[in-house]
């Protein structure tokens, strides 16, 4: 079975938009967090659900409109993986 | 215990006890923030001291080590000479270390209608030289090291500690500045060449004025003339660099850097003279809101 993420409680996170990055402080650690693009992108189509790499790519592809990517799940899967290692998202099992 | 003399001195919202195993360093202090109030309720937020590195060092080449509420172990002690400096030095990194009431960051200030001018950028950038040059132009005084962030407001509070001068500002400014105004020139110190400079009057008597920043400066001497655009990623990292509590303030440091990075103008301005720096600053000045 594929791996499901997670993303932080809402209530954790505080999001700021700066000119071409995203800041993001995590009340539980205390530390901001700088994101480029699609990491907010990813954090934002994943809400309180836990999804599948190939389901968020499938939700950017939607939402934004964009034209569906061979690659676009790995691209994902590298950041939720990035984000897994900052605490902002969890791997969820089952 | 071998006997302890001390000062109070308020500057800006921090009360500050100076304790000293000489008198020499303290008499200095005094002269130097003689216009200075005294903490209302003798009630400090910090206390700095001045103390031998050995017992026998109190006499014999007497050395001064920093100590106090907050301290570096590897600070290395200075020679009694440069007494006033271990103070300073002190009351500096009782803030950088302590201070959680205002947002921090390692820049100088200076104010005019009410509207803050920030400066801040490397040791050597000319920050607090800038700021000692406009004070005697026209611009009220903030402070050449700490500028502090009201937290609630986003204001600018004022901390105008005397003007640390390094090498060749100190000849600039003696150009400009009455001699009674100045401290003792140390030399050779682990900053270069040390002279202090008392904070002209208006900055002291309205040290309890606080005021809205209005511009913020990343100054770079010794390039040609120029103002550069910067984005506000850049900005904000810079300063979190630049705060010595960001991190120990979480949410409300957040809140404050993200305000003052969203309202406040900013730009990098390289300059090869304080002539240069204050057209390159009225210029930008002029257009503001």
């Amino acid at each position: 079975m594929s791996l499901k993420y997670r993303a932080a409680p809402k209530d954790d996170l505080i999001w700021h938009d700066l000119d071409s990055m995203t800041l993001l402080f995590h009340r539980p650690s205390g530390i901001t967090h700088m994101l480029a693009d699609p990491a907010p992108a990813i954090m934002e189509v994943m809400q309180d659900s836990s999804l599948t790499a190939s389901e968020i790519a499938l939700l950017l592809i939607a939402q934004f409109e964009i034209e569906s990517a061979a690659d676009a799940e790995n691209i994902v899967l590298a950041r939720l993986e990035e984000l897994s290692g900052l605490g902002l998202v969890a791997r969820v099992s089952g | 215990m071998a006997e302890m003399h001390q000062i109070l001195l308020k500057i800006g919202p921090a009360a500050f006890r100076i304790a000293s195993a000489w008198r020499r360093p303290l008499e200095e202090l005094e002269a130097l923030y003689r216009d200075f109030p005294a903490p209302t309720d003798n009630s400090v937020d910090f206390t700095v001291r001045l103390e031998p590195e050995k017992p026998w060092r109190r006499f014999i080449r007497p050395s001064v080590h920093i100590g106090g509420d907050f301290w570096l172990p590897d600070a290395a002690p200075l020679p009694l000479g440069q007494g006033l400096l271990a103070a300073e030095m002190g009351m500096n990194l009782q803030m950088a270390l302590g201070w959680r009431r205002h947002l921090l960051l390692h820049a100088s200030s200076v104010e005019k209608d009410g509207k803050a001018l920030i400066m801040t950028g490397l040791s050597g950038s000319g920050k607090s030289t800038l700021s000692a040059m406009l004070a005697e132009r026209g611009w009220r005084f903030m402070g050449d090291e700490f500028a502090l962030l009201d937290l609630e407001t986003g204001d600018l509070v004022p901390f105008p500690r005397l003007i640390s001068l390094k090498n060749k500002a100190i000849e600039t400014m003696q150009q400009v500045v009455p001699e009674n105004r100045f401290g003792p020139e140390m030399k050779a110190t682990p900053k270069g060449d040390i002279r202090h400079l008392i904070p002209p009057t208006a900055a002291v008597a309205r040290m309890d004025e606080p005021a809205r920043p209005a511009l913020l400066l990343f100054p770079r001497f010794g390039h040609a003339p120029e103002l550069r655009d910067m984005g506000q990623s850049e900005v904000f990292v810079r300063l979190t660099q630049a705060s010595t509590n960001y991190v120990a303030l979480g949410e409300a440091g957040f809140h404050a850097l993200t305000r003052f990075v969203d309202r406040v103008p900013t730009k990098a301005m390289d300059y090869q003279s304080g002539e240069q720096a204050e057209a390159l600053i009225q210029s930008l000045w002029s257009k503001l809101p």
